[in-house]
């Protein structure tokens, strides 16, 4: 059973004036469970209503979507989910350490289990020590840190995520970088939205990209990182020389310029090829976009 | 939907605007000396005294509680992060609604006690001419509480509809207005004076007394303060009324939530 199926998904809002505003259109996608997917694009590019559908926060125009087999339409798909909406807000006259109570019930979770769980989480996003003091004192990062948690109380299958490393430092980041590859570790589906191309590149297996609603291109992370070459830095002793030079080769002169070194006698030191990275894939596919 | 229910309970009593309103039942400590300038009808001014006061704290806490809970949470955007949870919207909605419909009792009884001393009190100061019926203070009582319970109900169906919280609030004020005030106009329609009314008046009147409320229904205060005795069917109709609109009200609530869509 795949974790997450999206099928002709489309979403359609009425804009100010009756203009319809299409958000998503026409999106079909399979997860697999034990994947990481990120789902990148920019501002406004329909990532966060994707989720929301995922989610049945709002309903189709047109398709479906599944988790764990149920229909997103129907509570049950939610059973085996945990969500962290963009800019988290919980109930703020709630304590952190209420707040994990209340959420592990509402999963079905029991009191010696849960107590001993939401200690767990709560020492792993370092809230221990505020995890009496009530929410509306927190901190956005301490905020988005408590919805990390929220996810992981139940132990879920699939994690859905929308902009989890928003609102968060760099120790934040790392931290949450290492859960997700914790969670991909122990064989767990997490589906996370961003807008930062290296938060992808360190974490993902795919990556799915969306523009203007529409999903533009979905591949292997490792096939961009690998295919991704460009050409080759290549550092070159000449005989006689006290110092290196280096030489740049395109991906289909390399052998030409090897060849050249050491015809000549010359020592190759290091090759090092230049690889296009997720971002410039990323810019690519939105360049090709716009000139269309 | 029972931790929607504990977990709302628990925000109602953290709430500024519940302590900001329990405030008001400081004047019960008024009560027994303005009932006192009666001379006397002391005991039955304290009982009326008390169930009014008690009446219009529970007025406000329906119209601002019931009016802004689920408001609050749609507008904060609690939703997203209770509506991923594996529970219908239905249930959190009749969850939300029962912790207020279970604050608003709570309220009533603590209150009654209050009511209870006061009047007590009042009653040694200058004996009563008649006797007291606690059993009648107490189900009118009862019923005040369920009167604000069903317009707490009306206050989530405005929410579940509107996006600020005017409409929930207003709402539940009209509602109350209308409410208290159908019963006299579908009697006046019936009087001698109500004939001369245009012939349409005489259609519509009639029509929205069946269809808006009759809080009038559910006053037994009369009853409590002179300790006449109450109409049994009378009771069981007030309480089959009640809990046949409030069904009504919440299905219609539900469905509307459960197809509303949270952006």
């Amino acid at each position: 059973m795949n974790a997450i199926e999206i099928s002709r998904i489309c979403k359609t809002f009425k804009g100010k004036r009756g203009a319809r505003v299409e958000a998503v259109k026409d999106l079909s996608l399979v997860i697999k469970q034990g994947e990481i997917f990120g789902f990148l694009g920019p501002n406004g590019a329909g990532k966060s209503t994707t989720i929301k559908l995922l989610m049945g926060l709002v309903r189709p125009t047109g398709g479906s979507a599944s988790i764990m087999g149920h229909d997103v339409g129907s509570h049950l798909s939610r059973k085996h989910v945990g969500y962290l909406p963009e800019n988290p807000a919980f109930y703020d006259y709630l304590s952190a350490e209420e707040y994990l109570i209340f959420i592990g019930k509402t999963f079905g979770m029991k009191e010696p289990a849960l107590k001993e769980k939401a200690e767990k989480v709560l020492r792993l996003l370092d809230l221990w020590e505020a995890r009496k003091r009530r929410m509306r004192e927190y901190s956005k990062g301490m905020v988005q840190r408590l919805g990390l948690a929220q996810v992981l109380i139940h132990d879920p299958d699939v994690y859905i995520l929308d902009e989890p490393m928003s609102g968060l430092d760099p120790i934040g980041r790392a931290l949450v970088k290492g859960i997700i590859l914790d969670l991909k570790s122990q064989g767990k589906c997490v589906f996370f939205s961003t807008h930062i191309t290296s938060d992808v590149e360190t974490v993902c297996d795919r990556v799915g990209i969306v523009l203007k609603g529409v999903l533009q291109s979905v591949e292997r992370v490792e096939s961009i990182m690998t295919e991704g070459i460009t050409g080759y830095h290549v550092r070159i002793k000449d005989k006689g020389a006290d110092e290196d030079r280096e030489e740049y080769a395109a991906k289909d002169e390399i052998s030409e310029v090897v060849g050249r070194a050491q015809a000549a006698g010359s020592e190759i030191t290091l090759i090092e090829p230049k690889r296009k990275n997720l971002e410039e894939f990323f810019l690519d596919i939105v360049k090709r976009k716009d000139a269309r | 939907m029972l931790q929607v229910f504990s977990v709302t309970l628990r925000g109602v009593f953290r709430d500024r605007v519940f302590q900001g309103i329990l405030i008001i039942a400081v004047v019960f400590l008024l009560i027994p000396s303005i009932s006192s300038l009666s001379m006397r009808q002391v005991t039955e001014l304290s009982i009326t005294l008390s169930l009014s006061l008690i009446s219009f704290i529970l007025l406000l806490l329906a119209v601002f509680l019931g009016g802004t809970s689920l408001w609050k949470d749609i507008e904060r955007r609690y939703t997203f992060s209770v509506m991923g949870l594996p529970v219908t919207r239905a249930s959190y909605v009749l969850g939300k609604f029962a912790g207020i419909s279970c604050f608003v009792l709570l309220t009533s009884v603590v209150l009654g006690m209050a009511a209870t001393a006061v009047i007590r009190y009042s009653s040694g100061i200058y004996p009563a001419m008649r006797p007291i019926v606690w059993s009648n203070i107490y189900l009118a009582l009862l019923f005040d509480a369920l009167k604000y319970i069903l317009l707490v109900a009306f206050a989530f169906l405005f929410s579940t509809i509107s996006t600020s919280f005017f409409l929930p609030v207003f709402g539940a004020i009209s509602v109350f207005l209308v409410g208290s005030a159908t019963q006299q106009v579908y009697d006046f329609i019936h009087t001698q004076a109500g004939q001369a009314l245009p012939w349409y008046i005489k259609k519509i009147a009639p029509a929205l007394y069946y269809v808006l409320p009759n809080f009038e229904a559910f006053d037994f205060k009369v009853n409590a303060i002179y300790g006449i005795a109450l109409s049994v069917p009378g009771v069981f109709y007030t309480t089959g009324y009640f809990l046949i609109y409030l069904f009504l009200v919440l299905a219609f609530t539900s469905s509307i939530f459960s197809r509303r869509e949270l952006q």
